[in-house]
């Protein structure tokens, strides 16, 4: 598979563009688009070395090996420099070079937002920023527009590779829940060492971050310089607020059918609310499955769900509920109820991570376990299912991705799954070697929400016993409590584990 | 695991260096059977599906009867007999079939095809290592062949026929090979068992299957009474109790014995009777090992194997612990339908309505292999139909299954594999309810799917124009199949 570009890096929801070869440009056809950057952005960008690891899910106290992601960052205003998150993402160790005599200085993370794929670095050594000319940022791109592709030869020879801007659309980031406007652009690129993320210019502004670059078309997804706009703002501020969304579901209505049965006029336009989430902000706010959505504030929404953007024409209207607006704000929506108009005054938040029953990412979060007597507990997330593989979908429990799939339509209450992922087998373990990945509904005879939920019953066994209640066969176990104490300091002995529980 | 099992669907056996007299008996009993059958086609479920042909074998057994596997004449249109000593060719009927159990009993319509055979005889379970020959018609040649083997195993195994039911069956090292199906295993004389499948050279060397006699027996003492009822199930799933916490926690002593239920289907023979939680303590008053083994006739055996040889309406009996207390219960015996989701399909077409150019067919294991659905909600109403009880708010799970694109269709392809909820006011629990639900005339169909997925609006008078441009466009002979519901 030479799917360079989106086929691996789902499974991670990382991108990598530097992995397997280098893109298939002919010599000719790459030479003269490439030239020598002028000297001022030489010192606008710097070489960015993460040595990243990140948590085994399999086995929750361990992490995975170390691996490393080379990319180059833009020096921004304030002594900070602006890269991709998933360049930084459970990052262990990051290191910053000069492009010019390659002086090395240590950065951390200051803000990472892993849904809108950015991060800023804070440097440790002010010094660094001498002879370095920060970027300034421009939202001023439109669709036949020509941006400049930041590079770095090895020797430190900044290229730049002309690109041309073939649409601007709201499209899938890194982590498949959450889309922001996104510049596709036509761009020959030759693989470099540090093309993991790259800084795309206009005018010696920052106009875009590269994020996926697939070398069979030639076209590089890029994180769009309002989406940039909007992080480095809300990164002003502390706590970190991002970006807000509304919270559903649309789908369109062009069928002339579905138009006349919801007496939908010609001139309406308006798309059809499918999904909403529970706790999010159109819910909160009144908003019902099977309203017909008009307009959010004076822009009329069209039966595909786009509206007309004065510059990116027509463009989803996602964009409105995320990147044009803030949390905290609010947007009008007008809808059509049976057959009435109605406006409804939207307040916009963030959904945090957290929020989710099954989180759709966890980077950099340790993952949560509970060992009780050789029986391994967690609460489900994402990257737990994404361990089985690009073939997740398939491979993994069908219980666990059917929850995950449809968890905002499953779970009404705010709740984590909590389930048995595994067994290190002991004598307490005997008879049940064969079970795993079972949802746990009660543990001594308490229902069970959250992995906190379960450590506290887990304190009070019934009659010297521990219940352990599943929604599947066996539906229930017992483990023998004073035997399951007795042998923890043996099981942590035995398989080498850190800790019995991370909550 | 049982994608490799092949059944091997024709074969007759005979002894290559047998005695003289051997030989002849055998050439008595032995029948070749041709059949033409016509596989469904559950993407175009219009079609009367595409034909094909096989042999395989089978032999007489009492009665002027013909005994053979259920596979190698299902779905028959057209069926011939012939035998080794006999040049002429007798057309046949299917007179019993059971899918569960892959045996069939064949009626000749011309009885001078009895003349001058020899119904075979049946015996008992033959001993592990003890030899036996097979007979049929296999792959290499025309006439009957034989090869031998010795008794490998004898334990619970998947029927790839319907791929659901498990039943005892005989492992043998002889070669089973395509056109050996239906054929006899003799030992001394005697049908020990009817060659039905095996694996694959690429997966196992010398692995052939055999239905024992008692699967035989109980088969032909079904359809005595004029009709085949099927095996019964006691529909519980049971878990071990291997664990000394969990037997003292249930009360139980270490004393090697019980196993306790997970879970009560509650369409099944249990439902009421047993619950989960209970501890079987003994089946029939054989007591049950803390693995589910119980002693019969000389043989450690599952328990299930007690239950197999029951019928229709039959009780069994166990001793249950439950709270810590002992009491008798009677569990009169039943099918499951649920199960047959699961389980492949023959002899009846695909069901299905079609409307407006969309096509709902219910869910079933024909479906699935057909469509190879990678749509996660498709799959867990399917992986889950038994478990989470799917079927009592879908005893029929109706798919929108494909749309035949006209104009009056045009923007619904994106609800393709959705799970048909309501139609207008109507909950639609079955293929029936769908029928019924677009016979009612209306201004509007309005489809609603389970899940938050938008509705499909389909107008009666854009329906009407397109009715007869579809069928044309698409050669559709019936607009629907109802008929042939698998729910009790």
């Amino acid at each position: 598979m030479k799917l360079l570009f989106v086929g691996i890096c789902i499974a991670l929801g990382f991108v990598r563009i530097t992995c397997a070869e280098p893109a298939p440009t002919p010599q000719d056809e790459r030479t003269p688009k490439e030239e020598p950057a002028p000297p001022e952005q030489k010192s606008s960008v710097v070489r960015v070395n993460s040595t990243n690891q990140t948590f085994d899910f399999f086995r929750p106290w361990s992490k995975l090996a170390p691996f490393s992601r080379r990319g180059l960052g833009a020096v921004i205003d304030g002594g900070k420099i602006l890269v991709t998150a998933e360049l930084v993402a459970s990052s262990n160790y990051i290191e910053l070079e000069k492009s010019d005599g390659g002086e090395k200085s240590i950065a951390t993370v200051d803000v990472i937002d892993y849904e809108a794929n950015l991060a800023t670095l804070t440097v440790a050594d002010p010094k660094f920023f001498e002879n370095l000319q920060p970027l300034k940022t421009t939202t001023e791109v439109k669709t036949g527009d020509t941006l400049s592709v930041l590079q770095m030869e090895s020797n430190g020879t900044p290229v730049s590779t002309k690109a041309l801007v073939t649409s601007v659309e709201v499209g899938r980031y890194a982590i498949e829940d959450s889309g922001y406007l996104m510049f596709r652009l036509s761009c020959p690129l030759q693989f470099r060492e540090n093309s993991f993320t790259l800084p795309i210019v206009k005018d010696d502004k920052l106009a875009a971050f590269l994020m996926r670059y697939d070398s069979r078309s030639q076209t590089v997804d890029a994180i769009a310089g309002p989406v940039i706009e909007h992080f480095l703002s809300a990164a002003a501020q502390v706590p970190y607020k991002g970006f807000p969304r509304a919270g559903l579901v649309f789908s369109p209505t062009r069928d002339p059918q579905l138009r006349r049965y919801l007496k939908l006029q010609d001139s309406d336009g308006g798309v059809y609310i499918n999904q909403v989430d529970r706790n999010g902000p159109a819910a909160k706010s009144g908003i019902q499955e099977g309203d017909i959505l008009l307009a959010i504030d004076d822009k009329q929404v069209d039966p595909d769900g786009n509206y007309l953007h004065p510059i990116y024409g027509k463009l989803s209207i996602t964009h409105l509920t995320t990147t044009e607006a803030y949390p905290g704000q609010k947007v009008v929506m007008t809808i059509l109820r049976n057959g009435a108009r109605q406006k409804i005054s939207v307040e916009l938040f963030r959904r945090s991570v957290a929020d989710y029953v099954v989180e759709p990412y966890s980077v950099g979060q340790p993952p949560k376990y509970y060992i009780l007597g050789g029986l391994v507990f967690q609460e489900l997330t994402r990257q737990y299912l994404r361990e089985w593989g690009n073939n997740w979908l398939k491979d993994a429990p069908q219980r666990l991705v059917y929850y995950d799939r449809f968890q905002s339509e499953l779970f009404p209450e705010k709740r984590k799954i909590v389930f048995l992922s595994q067994i290190l087998p002991t004598r307490d373990t005997v008879g049940y070697e064969q079970i795993s990945n079972l949802v746990v509904k009660r543990l001594n005879g308490r229902k069970i929400l959250d992995l906190a939920q379960f450590a506290e019953a887990a304190a009070h066994p019934v009659a010297g016993y521990h219940k352990i209640e599943f929604e599947d066969d066996p539906h229930q176990i017992y483990l023998d409590a004073g035997q399951v104490e007795q042998d923890a300091a043996e099981l942590q002995k035995i398989y080498s584990l850190p800790a019995l529980q991370r909550l | 695991m049982t994608r490799c099992l092949v059944l091997a669907a024709f074969l007759l056996v005979s002894h290559a260096f047998a005695q003289t007299p051997k030989v002849l008996d055998i050439r008595k009993s032995l029948v070749r059977i041709t059949t033409t059958s016509q596989e469904p086609d559950y993407k175009v479920p219009w079609n009367p599906g595409s034909i094909s042909g096989g042999v395989g074998a089978g032999f007489v057994i009492d009665g002027e009867r013909i005994l053979t596997n259920a596979h190698v004449v299902s779905n028959a249109r057209f069926i011939v007999v012939e035998r080794e000593d006999d040049s002429q060719r007798y057309p046949a009927v299917v007179q019993f079939v059971g899918h569960d159990c892959d045996l069939a009993v064949l009626h000749v319509l011309d009885k001078s095809f009895f003349q001058n055979t020899r119904p075979l005889g049946f015996g008992g379970i033959p001993a592990i290592e003890s030899p036996v020959s097979v007979y049929g018609y296999p792959i290499g040649g025309e006439r009957l062949s034989v090869t031998r083997g010795i008794i490998s195993r004898i334990d619970f195994q998947t029927y790839t026929h319907s791929g659901i039911d498990s039943h005892l069956t005989v492992q043998i090292d002889a070669a089973i090979n395509p056109g050996n199906s239906g054929g006899p295993v003799m030992q001394d004389g005697k049908v020990v068992g009817v060659a039905f499948q095996g694996y694959s050279g690429e997966v196992a060397q010398n692995v052939g299957y055999m239905i024992p006699t008692p699967v035989i027996r109980r088969f032909l003492k079904d359809i005595v009474g004029g009709r085949y009822d099927g095996y019964v199930d006691l529909s519980i799933t049971y878990f071990k109790l291997l664990n000394t916490a969990e037997r003292h926690a249930l009360g139980l002593p270490d004393n090697e014995q019980g196993v306790m239920v997970s879970s009560v289907s509650s369409e099944g023979s249990s439902a009421g009777k047993l619950r989960q939680g209970d501890v079987l303590l003994s089946i029939d008053d054989h007591p049950i090992a803390s693995d589910g083994f119980v002693q019969l006739d000389g043989e450690r055996v599952d328990m299930s194997e007690i239950v197999e040889r029951k019928f229709k309406g039959d009780q069994v009996k166990f001793d249950v612990w439950r709270d810590k207390t002992s009491l008798v219960v009677q569990v009169p015996l039943q099918g499951n339908w649920p199960y047959l989701i699961q389980a492949n399909h023959y002899d009846s077409p695909p069901r299905f309505v079609l409307f407006g150019g969309l096509v709902f067919q219910p869910l079933s294991k024909n479906f699935m292999d057909a469509y190879q659905v990678d749509d996660l909600r498709l799959r867990y109403f399917y992986d889950f139909f038994i478990t989470d009880e799917i079927y009592q708010e879908h005893p029929e799970v109706i798919v929108l299954s494909n749309i035949l694109p006209d104009p009056v269709n045009a923007y619904l392809t994106d609800l393709r594999f959705q799970v048909v909820d309501q139609i207008n006011s109507h909950k639609i629990r079955t293929l029936d309810d769908v029928a019924r639900a677009f016979a009612e005339k209306s201004d509007y169909y309005v489809i609603r799917f389970v899940g938050s997925v938008r509705p499909a609006v389909l107008e009666r008078s854009a329906v009407e124009q397109a009715r007869n441009r579809i069928l044309a466009n698409y050669n559709v002979q019936n607009e629907q199949y109802v008929d042939g519901s698998v729910i009790r």
